[in-house]
């Protein structure tokens, strides 16, 4: 070949390639609704994705031309192989996604065809906040399989309280209660550091979380009338913070040795270093298989409101999306369909994964708090559940205004006053 | 004569067609695979001036447009205002970034051509293994590295902190009390450079060996005859004939203090309250996190822009026009 033939095998190998990747997915052949292969994407989790195994092995053996071949990825490179692969259409066809997603993946997401399941027929069976989460202006994305709920709930080592004296179950009938059993539990070691925290409740979700309930339970709101904007500068947030402020200093947790990144509250719970750890269920499966040798006695309780009903907020919780450029975007929905909605199916996976359902049915199964007593816990304050809400940018909102802000407070570099404007401020500019 | 001249072209012309074949096998392939980084480089240049997220549709073309808006010189504007989170993050990475790399210069200069100079001019049978004692930690991987001093910075289990108490003093929360400082720059900062100087200190300090073992001895030897001291070698004639290695180390240093990443993100992940928080970890969360993938492309281009003029000041500064 000489160079001119070469030439022209460069230009047709680069064109070849710009009309493959322009071209659109090819359409089914009816070859193809005789085997079906459809690929299954999650995040990694053990716990979960055996929970998605047994389910997918139950399909596959009532469906035998389908095979589903699921694929995990750790939670970050999750992120980045959805942002990547969903401009490419190189997605999977059946997606796990967390529901305060959706509204930024929706336009990239198959929305859910009526004959699977209405709005309306969603709303009568999930609870508001799981469905909530994958909804975007009246339309289904998706639907949910956990009650993902980051308030009221915490691990109580119960070993601590035998040895410190105090009354084993808790009886917490407000916050003040907790906050006097937490200062006789916390411990500091010769150099005066904080060894056990009495509550660690300075994590980001439970922090935020319990940030956001107590601004409702107090009869605010921190979302303005129409949901165009936040308020996070109003007394009830103030009186939610200082409250924090007041349990900070009366010593049941230094923020400075407890927080997000160190002594988290799974690691320093189940390596003794907590005595009440405000966290969410979905802790509890993940700690066990983490710290084997933990032998402490334990136990997981519902924290009492701050004042009035035990309103709260919730962002959702994991679940389970098509992609529009699935080949079998029928067979994909029906999967999901069986997964989610079927109850025995979704009463399963909430066992495997040690999760709340989202499903009101399952919620009031008997095997559930047969089998995961502290879930038993959390059902009563289920219907006290609300939707977050769709923030434009859910993880930028709590994770790098709302959290760092609480925090800072709580270490003493910013006032009060400071982090509530701070937040607020930056809140609203992320609309 | 003329079939001489005859071999000689049909010579000259099966080698040109033989050179011409060798180089379009070797150009075709490299040229397909440099047009991937072009194009990388180019959507990163595009992207700037839109409000791009991948999770949004956007327009017809590569989802330019629509939902994902062409916003000019937008974000450039909206970075140095300092009001949004976007813009606040910006600023404190910048600043922080600028603090990790002007620290790390000097440090790991001082740092390495000593320990290079002492070991070249302080004879020892142990020279080879003191090289691999001190080249070891270069071969680690960063997040290794990120967690043995993880552990060793812990404020209740750490030793650094066993250390403080064995001595009467009072622990620190060495990654994660924002409130703890020196010299105007936060704890945790110096904490993150110390454990990224122990990782790094190695390759330079072989650099640092390779051009102190290429000084003619002579040189050295003469200086002594004329009375110069030690000091006075070192610094009128080691110093002056390692300028081009200085130079090569001192940009390479700086390059990569302003890529610094894995072992803060390991480390702190940007904390205590962003005292930590560099630009690179800045631009992977807008990115790969929050989805703000044209904020990104301009965070990534000021960064490219401030690399280029320190590596040109650098060059101007420390270059040489002889050679020995």
């Amino acid at each position: 070949m000489n160079i001119k033939t070469y030439r022209l095998l460069f230009v047709f190998v680069v064109l070849s390639l710009t009309f493959a990747s322009c071209t659109a997915p090819s359409q089914p052949t009816p070859a193809d609704d005789a085997k079906v292969t459809l690929r299954f994407w999650t995040h990694t989790n053990n716990a979960f994705n055996a929970g998605y195994d047994a389910l997918i092995k139950s399909y596959q053996d009532e469906h035998p031309n389908v095979t589903i071949q699921r694929e995990s990825f750790d939670y970050e490179l999750y992120l980045q192989n959805l942002q990547t692969a969903m401009p490419a259409k190189e997605e999977a066809d059946i997606l796990q996604i967390f529901g305060t997603w959706t509204s930024q993946y929706y336009e990239r997401l198959a929305p859910m065809p009526a004959e699977i399941m209405t709005l309306d027929e969603a709303e009568n069976q999930f609870y508001s906040a799981p469905i909530g989460g994958f909804t975007v202006n009246g339309q289904l994305y998706g639907l949910p399989q956990e009650f993902n709920t980051e308030y009221g709930g915490v691990l109580v080592n119960k070993t601590m309280f035998e040895a410190a004296g105090v009354v084993y179950p808790p009886v917490w009938k407000t916050m003040d209660d907790v906050i006097a059993d937490a200062v006789k539990l916390e411990a500091n070691d010769s150099s005066g550091m904080m060894s056990v925290a009495g509550f660690h409740f300075t994590a980001a979700d439970p922090l935020s979380f319990s940030f956001l309930a107590g601004i409702k339970q107090r009869g605010g709101d921190y979302w303005n009338a129409d949901r165009t904007g936040f308020t996070f500068n109003t007394p009830e947030a103030k009186a939610q913070l200082e409250f924090y402020m007041d349990a900070v200093q009366k010593g049941v947790v230094d923020p400075v040795v407890f927080n997000d990144t160190t002594n988290f509250v799974i690691d320093a719970f189940f390596t003794n270093k907590v005595a009440i750890g405000y966290i969410g269920t979905w802790a509890i499966a993940e700690g066990l298989t983490n710290f084997p040798d933990f032998s402490d006695e334990w136990g997981y309780f519902f924290l009492p409101p701050i004042q009035g009903e035990p309103v709260f907020v919730a962002d959702s919780g994991w679940g389970l999306a098509v992609s529009p450029n699935s080949k079998h975007q029928d067979v994909a929905w029906d999967f999901v369909k069986y997964v989610t909605t079927v109850t025995a199916n979704a009463e399963s996976f909430n066992i495997a994964s040690g999760t709340i359902p989202a499903l009101k049915e399952v919620a009031k199964s008997a095997k559930i708090d047969e089998e995961m007593p502290w879930v038993g816990e959390a059902l009563g304050t289920l219907p006290y559940g609300e939707y977050l809400g769709n923030m434009p940018d859910r993880d930028l909102v709590i994770y790098e205004i709302i959290y760092p802000h609480l925090l800072n407070a709580l270490q003493g570099v910013e006032t009060v006053d400071e982090a509530l404007e701070a937040i607020n401020t930056e809140a609203n500019s992320t609309f | 004569m003329t079939q001489s001249v005859k071999n000689k072209n049909f010579s000259t012309s099966g080698l040109t067609k033989s050179k011409n074949r060798f180089v379009s096998q070797i150009v075709i392939p490299l040229l397909i695979y440099n047009s991937l980084g072009i194009f990388i480089l180019g959507w990163a240049f595009i992207l700037m001036f839109y409000n791009y997220s991948p999770g949004r549709l956007g327009g017809p073309i590569l989802g330019l447009g629509g939902s994902n808006p062409f916003i000019g010189l937008g974000n450039f504007s909206e970075m140095f205002q300092g009001i949004s989170v976007k813009s606040r993050l910006f600023l404190v990475s910048l600043k922080n970034t600028l603090v990790f790399a002007f620290a790390v210069l000097p440090l790991n200069l001082v740092l390495t051509l000593t320990l290079a100079y002492l070991l070249e001019e302080i004879g020892s049978k142990f020279k080879a293994l003191y090289r691999a004692i001190y080249f070891l930690p270069v071969l680690m991987s960063s997040v290794g590295v990120a967690i043995i001093w993880l552990s060793m910075y812990d404020p209740q289990a750490g030793w650094i902190n066993a250390i403080v108490r064995f001595f009467g003093g009072q622990p620190v929360a060495w990654l994660s009390d924002p409130r703890a400082g020196f010299l105007g720059v936060s704890v945790a900062l110096w904490a993150v450079i110390l454990a990224y100087l122990w990782q790094d200190y190695g390759y330079n300090m072989v650099i640092f060996i390779a051009a102190l073992q290429s000084i003619p001895q002579d040189l050295k030897d003469a200086a002594l005859i004329d009375g110069a001291t030690p000091w006075q070698t070192f610094r009128l004639i080691t110093i002056q004939l390692i300028k081009p290695t200085f130079l090569f180390v001192s940009v390479m240093t700086m390059l990569s203090s302003f890529q610094v990443f894995d072992i803060i993100q390991v480390m702190t992940n940007g904390g205590p309250g962003n005292k930590t928080q560099v630009l690179m970890l800045d631009i992977y969360k807008n990115a790969f996190r929050y989805q703000n993938m044209g904020w990104a492309a301009a965070e990534s281009f000021v960064l490219f822009l401030i690399i280029m003029a320190i590596t040109l000041f650098q060059m101007r500064v420390l270059r040489t026009d002889w050679e020995y």
